[in-house]
């Protein structure tokens, strides 16, 4: 808008240059004796001005467009003028630049812009009205009552008494009479109840996302009980994986994203806690009014508990530019932070209430009774709110968490104290006696011991102490900002080699720091042991320009203290580089790539080592801890050796030796302080961990102001918190002022949402259950009740199951069991002409409407079926990418093997940019983007995906393996079993014939991956 | 055809059901919320069973398909295609104004270009030595000197230019050419990216979104080496023979399947997105394959030299999927803003080394994509169209510095070919291009003239989302009707 801006005020100028000065220089010289005479008589503002204004003004100059910033249909305002200053000078109407733009004095500058000019009368009746004093009653231009008002979706929910149908299977369920009764206003017929098998499937994929079990399919087709299906529905109610359906939904509508968007696309580490309080809250049946109150207001509600504070993660789980809110300008933040709000009006307006209040940002709502002032008054609630990650214990929790900690500290520091000088007193012996250190080690070319200085053990090299580093305990002790070591140059030259130290990090959270670095001294190259550069916490090899490092999938250190870590990392002679940590390879071993990628050969008198320092440039190169040894070997170690030398710790003394010459005392001693440690360690553990959420994080605001055009650049009236003003019963009114506190304004909100008299937020709610239950709601938006939405099939059983639904305690439970037990959902979804003629939208529900699984469905389908679902619940989200960072976090897809891959699809982690080729070809929504239906595409994208994509192949794979596991006993046993697990049926004889020859011929996985491709195995009838 | 001439609660209506229902072959396109397939229903033509089938514009197109050239970090205006010999004059003075809001730092001194303007071919337009190769295009080229926008924040703006919003979640323009108009083959994707091959944008994926349309419409982006797309080869381990008689037993499936519910013609698409998938095996790697290409063309788009290769094949596809009837091409010059040496346009620090970096890879390749086009007769119905998210400032970004800042007041885009005047240069930034002086354009302007081009009425051409009938124009827009032939 900026350049915009500055355009705009430039032809302003433009233009009063060109007329030879001010706008008033104008009128004065333009003169009063061309303009029309003012009328000679006292004029009536409310008949003979307002007209004026609403006819011929209004639509530019009102609150949509108000052109030049100038408004005339509010007294304040129109007198307060616009852009170009004062329109209206009471007592002069020659001066006013309201009527010499009407007079038509500059003729390439006449108002009103659009339509024909105002009469001379007109204009003399303006006049006489500035001359007489522009006399405004307060409540000038008038309104009627607005009759968008009516729509039915503002008036109360009305409780329909329960329709009685005559035919006796169509009795008894609510739902059923009202559908009866419009399907019978047509004459169409109901169709008759699916047959078990399908009706098992289809309640299990709906309830649960997951297809039935051998056994619920066996019960329940052979059971010819009337409970039969209340029990299979209470079953899959109470499942755990009812929750984790349900919840997928729903973090589709609250647009839930792991990541930031935008420039970069950040991970957010936390913000899974709010996808798990999902789950949890519908597992749970929480009341759902009570769940709304959580998500908008849980953190100051009263009664505040950690899973309160999760709940708000809603309110921020949108996108977040993280350049554009931490901008240079002010100007371009706060726009940036409009944005931000827009996206939090938007979903609190479209997911509780079901109406686009974002809609109304730059003007009154087009469609709705939705005020360009009831947007400002909505976005005052959540003026204080910003994301951020939370900490989710109360502040007494944490205080105390913090002292515990600095105990514990102590404490371990003081037992490895103890345990240290029992081992030296043995260790000074073994020594002495050659033979008794570790056989079969690595000889390595240069070690450092930092027993009393940093020379090199043998005398091969010196090193010196820089800038406040020093030895302590036979440890070299590095502050982390400025000291290090630096040795004399290399006495010969060193290509393929290992780096080896044994190290403890004090500071977590130090950046870039390297344990042991090879520089050349023309600084044309370095290979360095490097923490936290990248990634936080984490190891790289290090190197110049990361011509040789690559970010590696391995976990970040978790615990600072002086416990030894061992670091390696090997550089082979074909370049490849491996690093290891305490003994086991630490992510993978790689071959860098691109320039200057190979391995580097340092030259004799041209390099040197430092220790504490990553390279001699600049920055902050240090690394904050202690390094206990350090060698250096002329050549790459293999994997064994460096297990053994690990195994035999710094000073080569295996731990065996050690005990074999204690005591038996001394023994037990050293049991006892390993014991000690090993408790308050775990203690610590505990006390360390900081639990936090990605949620508000709230601060009293500054005053909400309304935005001319919805630009943070044009500030209007100031405006308090309040409820939509088309919603009257409860009443919007909040009581607020402008400078209302923070807390009450999010409290005052989720209870005027949650208010039983609320007439959209229950009809919000039961239409979005209707529409995942029957593939379209009762209102075919469910985002969008408003006056653009769709008109509702069946208003009176919306009605009637939102009435019943806050009856029955707002219990989602209650009213899955409601509609699943209802005739009209078990119908078949087959065909008949009549119907087909008449509806063939389905509209009126003569059939149950086919269609094919959402994305996370087929997914978990195929890992439920192949016999590899991992149901492990909750926790960070599994992570089917490789992160590489370079400014922007880019995300590569790899199918990952191993079980926290086989989760369901519900706990992949929410990355905006990061693509899915299986996923997103079946529909998997921009994650950003408020999602209330999916869309279901058929594409050749999607073929190939689900053809070739080694998600399937494996699966394929797995599950032809669980049948002959299952069936040995024949190949028409394992297509039998294939057909009941993917399909809920026995196959036909014909079905039957076919598969088994084919599986014959080409092998059981191709018939698996054939079935996994199936229109069966997607489809829901 | 007229989407939204229909009350739009029935479009969307049909939109959800026939999602769920499956009624007549179109059924496909009308998922695709295409209600001018509704129309049709008795229609059964398998070749409508594609998203990707081309569908009936709102009148007459003057541009059949089109090749968008992404230019990354914001490409100065006065070091290419804007002269400002008043730059020259003023070159080291202080640049004195207070509403300047510079987006890093300090505002520095007026700073000329370093490169060298001449007058070039028979338009007479100026350029810059910087882009020798396309300066010698100029006569085909229409440029735009009068760009503003609302933002100068990298990926903010280059969303504005993409999406017409600078929120994430909104579908980029390639996604609406491809709900609006399909495919002209459809075996192949409507939307295809081709990113530099030196990086991925910033945001990678967020840039190709199909933001609420339908994923079909979603950019697939092409790898520069290796498998083109995922899962597009059948997997090593599975021979060609056992995979046809995997597909026949699939097949065989599908239409037992198909049969029990005649009349969901759903499943009779899927059956026929497994024939697409498999031309798309063969077909891809064909496209994809440039040896079949002669040794002049590899020359033209500077395949022969190793700083133009990569960017050079990016181009050289482009024209070859628009050969094959793709209708939307977005080809990424440049990536995301980490690393180096850098690899987009966003000279902070040192205009002459990073500019001259920038136009050594991409000058020639476009030239030669332009040429190539028009000596094959393309470019009377393909456009080519150039932006970058913004321009670069014409005061040096602080005192002492020799780069330029973000500069979103005044910039230059250009088009070339179909419906497009040619050696034109359309309005203009003021005598240091700070502001824009004359006709002032925004990115709306240029999608509606864009899909205008395309036959489509920018106005009409909406999608119903939550509330609002979206459009890649939001509430904005003009044709410019003086750019079209």
């Amino acid at each position: 808008m900026k350049a915009r801006f500055l355009f705009r005020r430039q032809i302003s100028i433009a233009w009063a240059a060109t007329t030879a000065g001010s706008v008033f220089v104008v009128a004065v010289t333009a003169g009063a004796a061309s303009l029309p005479p003012a009328a000679q008589r006292a004029v009536i503002f409310q008949t003979e001005i307002a007209p004026i204004f609403q006819e011929r003004c209004i639509s530019c100059h009102g609150a949509e467009k108000e052109k030049g910033g100038l408004r005339l249909d509010d007294r304040k305002l129109a007198l307060r003028g616009g852009d170009e200053g004062t329109a209206i000078v009471p007592g002069d109407s020659a001066k006013s630049l309201l009527i010499q733009l009407v007079a038509g004095v500059d003729e390439d500058r006449i108002m009103p812009a659009k339509g024909p000019r105002l009469s001379a009368e007109e204009i003399g009746l303006l006049r006489a009205w500035v001359d007489q004093g522009a006399k405004w009653p307060e409540k000038g231009v008038s309104t009627a009552r607005d009759p968008r008002l009516e729509h039915w979706a503002f008036q109360p929910v009305r409780r329909f008494p329960a329709l009685e149908a005559v035919d006796p299977v169509w009795r008894g369920n609510a739902i059923d009479a009202f559908v009866l009764a419009k399907l019978e206003e047509k004459n169409l017929k109901p169709s008759p109840e699916a047959d078990r098998a399908t009706l098992v499937r289809r309640i299990s994929f709906g309830l649960t996302g997951l297809p039935p079990t051998l056994q619920q399919v066996d019960s329940f087709v052979k059971s010819a009980s009337p409970n039969a299906l209340p029990q299979l529905v209470d079953r899959l109610l109470d499942s755990p994986r009812y929750g984790e359906r349900w919840a997928r939904h729903w973090l589709d509508v609250a647009r839930f994203c792991e990541s930031q968007g935008f420039e970069r696309d950040k991970i957010r580490p936390n913000s899974w806690r709010y996808r798990d309080y999902v789950i949890n809250s519908l597992n749970e049946d929480k009341p759902y009014d009570v769940f709304v109150r959580e998500q908008i207001a849980g953190d100051v509600l009263p009664g505040v508990t950690s899973e309160r504070i999760v709940a708000t993660g809603f309110l921020v789980a949108g996108p977040y530019d993280e350049v554009g809110l931490n901008q240079q300008s002010k100007i371009m933040r706060s726009r940036a932070r409009e944005e931000e709000l827009e996206d939090v009006v938007s979903v609190v307006g479209q997911t509780f209430l079901g109406l686009t209040v974002n809609c109304a940002r730059c003007h009154s709502h087009k469609f709705d009774p939705i005020t360009h002032e009831d947007y400002y008054q909505l976005k005052a609630v959540f003026e204080g709110v910003r994301p951020g990650d939370k900490d989710i214990l109360t502040a007494a929790q944490l205080k105390e968490k913090e002292a515990e900690k600095k105990r514990l500290f102590a404490s371990i520091y003081r037992l490895r104290r103890a345990r240290a000088n029992l081992e030296k007193k043995v260790m000074a012996r073994l020594l002495a006696r050659p033979g008794d250190v570790a056989e079969g080690l690595p000889r390595p070319l240069l070690t450092w011991e930092f027993e009393s200085d940093a020379h090199e053990a043998t005398g091969l090299m010196k090193g010196t102490l820089l800038d406040g580093a020093r030895i302590e305990n036979g440890r070299l002790i590095l502050d982390g900002k400025k000291a290090y070591v630096k040795t004399t140059r290399l006495f010969r030259d060193l290509r393929a080699r290992t780096f080896e130290v044994w190290a403890a990090i004090t500071d977590l959270k130090s950046r870039g720091g390297g344990l042991l670095t090879l520089e050349q001294v023309d600084s044309s190259a370095f290979d360095s042991i490097v923490f936290g550069e990248r990634e936080a916490g984490k190891w790289i090899a290090g190197s110049n320009a990361f011509r040789r490092t690559r970010n590696l999938q391995a976990p970040a250190e978790t615990t600072a203290s002086d416990d030894l870590t061992h670091l390696v990392i090997v550089y082979a002679e074909d370049g490849t580089i491996t690093l290891y940590r305490n003994g086991k390879v630490y992510g993978a071993p790689y071959k860098p790539t691109g320039p200057q990628s190979e391995l580097q050969t340092y030259k004799k008198g041209q390099s040197f080592f430092l220790f504490g320092k990553r390279h001699t440039g600049g920055g902050k190169p240090f690394f904050a801890g202690e390094i206990d040894e350090a060698r250096v070997y002329d050549r790459a170690l293999s994997s064994s050796e460096l297990q053994a030398s690990f195994a035999a710790g710094p000073r080569g003394i295996p731990l065996g030796k050690i005990l074999s010459e204690m005591t038996a005392e001394q023994r037990a001693e050293r049991s006892r302080l390993n014991l000690a440690i090993e408790r308050e360690k775990a203690a610590y553990d505990a006390a360390a961990t900081r639990p936090r959420a990605y949620a508000a994080i709230a601060a009293q605001p500054s005053i909400t102001h309304r935005l001319a055009r919805g630009d943070a650049g044009k500030p209007r009236e100031a405006v308090s918190p309040a409820g939509l003003s088309a919603i009257t019963k409860p009443s919007p009114d909040f009581g607020l002022k402008p400078d209302a506190p923070e807390a009450q304004r999010r409290i005052r909100l989720a209870v005027w949402i949650t208010d039983p008299q609320n007439p959209l937020v229950a009809r919000v709610i039961v239409n979005r259950v209707w529409h995942y239950h029957f593939g379209a709601g009762i209102v075919s938006t469910p985002n969008d009740l408003g006056l653009s939405g769709g008109r509702p099939s069946h208003p009176k059983l919306l009605d009637h199951l939102a009435a019943e639904f806050i009856a029955n305690g707002w219990s989602l439970k209650w009213l899955h069991k409601k509609i699943l037990l209802s005739r009209t959902y078990r119908q078949s979804s087959a065909h008949y002409p009549e119907a087909v003629n008449l509806d063939a939208d389905n509209r009126l529900l003569w059939r149950h409407s086919p269609r094919r699984l959402e994305a996370e469905a087929v997914r978990d389908a195929l890992l439920a079926v192949s016999g590899q679902l991992n149901l492990r619940m909750g926790g960070s989200g599994y992570m089917p990418w490789n992160l590489h960072i370079d400014n922007t976090h880019f995300y590569d897809w790899e199918d990952k093997i191993g079980e926290d891959f086989n989760r369901r699809t519900v706990y992949r982690l929410g990355v905006q940019s990061a693509r899915d080729p299986l996923l997103d070809s079946l529909d998997c929504p921009d994650l950003s983007t408020k999602t209330p239906v999916r869309a279901s595409t058929t594409t050749p994208i999607q073929a190939l995906a689900l053809m070739n994509n080694s998600v399937v192949q494996r699966q394929a794979q797995m599950f032809a393996e669980r049948l002959i596991a299952e069936a040995p006993s024949s190949v028409e046993a394992q297509i039998t079993r294939a057909y009941r697990l993917a399909y809920a049926r026995a196959p036909k004889s014909s079905e039957l014939a076919r598969d088994a020859s084919a599986s014959k011929e080409l092998g059981l996985p191709t018939v698996c991956w054939a079935i996994f491709n199936s229109s069966e195995f997607v489809y829901l009838r | 055809m007229n989407a939204t001439s229909l009350p739009f609660y029935d479009s969307r209506r049909r939109f959800l059901w026939q999602s769920a229902n499956g009624f007549g072959a179109v059924a496909l396109a009308s998922l695709l919320g295409d209600s001018r397939a509704v129309n049709a229903t008795e229609s059964s033509d398998p070749k409508t069973d594609s998203p990707y089938a081309s569908k009936p514009t709102h009148f007459a197109p003057k541009a059949k398909r089109v090749i968008h050239i992404c230019a990354l970090g914001g490409v100065s205006h006065v070091d290419t295609w804007d002269h400002k010999p008043e730059l020259i004059k003023r070159d080291g003075q202080e640049y004195k104004d207070k509403s300047y809001d510079p987006f890093f730092g300090q505002p520095g001194k007026l700073m000329k270009s370093p490169y060298e303007f001449k007058r070039r071919g028979q338009s007479g337009l100026w350029t810059s030595s910087l882009l020798p190769h396309l300066a010698e295009c100029v006569d085909d080229i229409a440029f735009v000197n009068s760009m503003h926008s609302k933002t100068s924040n990298h990926t903010p703006a280059t969303f504005l230019e993409n999406t017409g919003f600078t929120m994430n979640g909104f579908p980029n323009l390639g996604a609406w050419i491809s709900y609006g108009l399909g495919s002209e083959n459809q075996n192949l994707p409507a939307y295809i990216v081709l990113p530099d091959p030196r990086g991925l944008p910033a945001g990678s994926a967020i840039n190709w979104t199909q933001g609420f349309l339908p994923a079909a419409h979603q950019g697939v982006a092409f790898n520069a080496t290796g498998e083109p797309i995922p899962d597009l080869f059948t997997p090593k381990n599975i021979p060609p023979e056992k995979r046809r008689a995997g597909m026949n037993l699939l097949r065989a499936m599908n239409r037992d399947y198909a049969a029990s519910d005649p009349q969901n013609d759903e499943l009779h698409a899927r059956i026929r997105a497994y024939e697409l998938a498999a031309q798309m095996q063969l077909n891809v790697p064909e496209i994809t394959n440039l040896s079949g290409e002669s040794a002049a063309t590899h020359k033209l788009y500077g395949l022969d030299d190793k700083v133009t290769e990569g960017f050079g094949r990016n181009c050289l596809r482009a024209r070859r999927l628009c050969e094959r009837g793709v209708r939307f091409v977005q080809v990424f010059n440049g990536g995301a803003f980490g690393g180096k040496p850098r690899i987009n346009w966003d000279a902070h620090a040192d205009l002459t080394k990073n500019h001259g970096n920038q136009a050594a890879v991409m000058d020639k390749p476009v030239a030669g994509l332009l040429k190539d086009l028009k000596s094959r007769g393309m470019l009377k119905d393909t456009l080519i169209l150039w932006t970058t998210e913004f321009g670069r400032t014409p005061v040096t970004q602080g005192l002492k510095s020799t780069g330029r800042d973000h500069h979103p007041n005044a910039f230059t885009i250009w088009m070339a070919g179909a419906g497009v005047k040619s050696g034109l240069a359309y309005g203009s930034s003021d005598e240091i291009g700070f502001n824009v002086a004359d006709k002032p354009l925004q990115f709306y302007d240029i999608h509606a003239t864009l899909l205008h081009l395309l036959g489509m009425d920018h106005e009409r051409l909406s999608f119903y989302h939550n509330g609002i009938q979206r459009r890649l124009t939001d509430v904005h827009g003009h044709v410019v009707k003086d750019l079209l032939t």
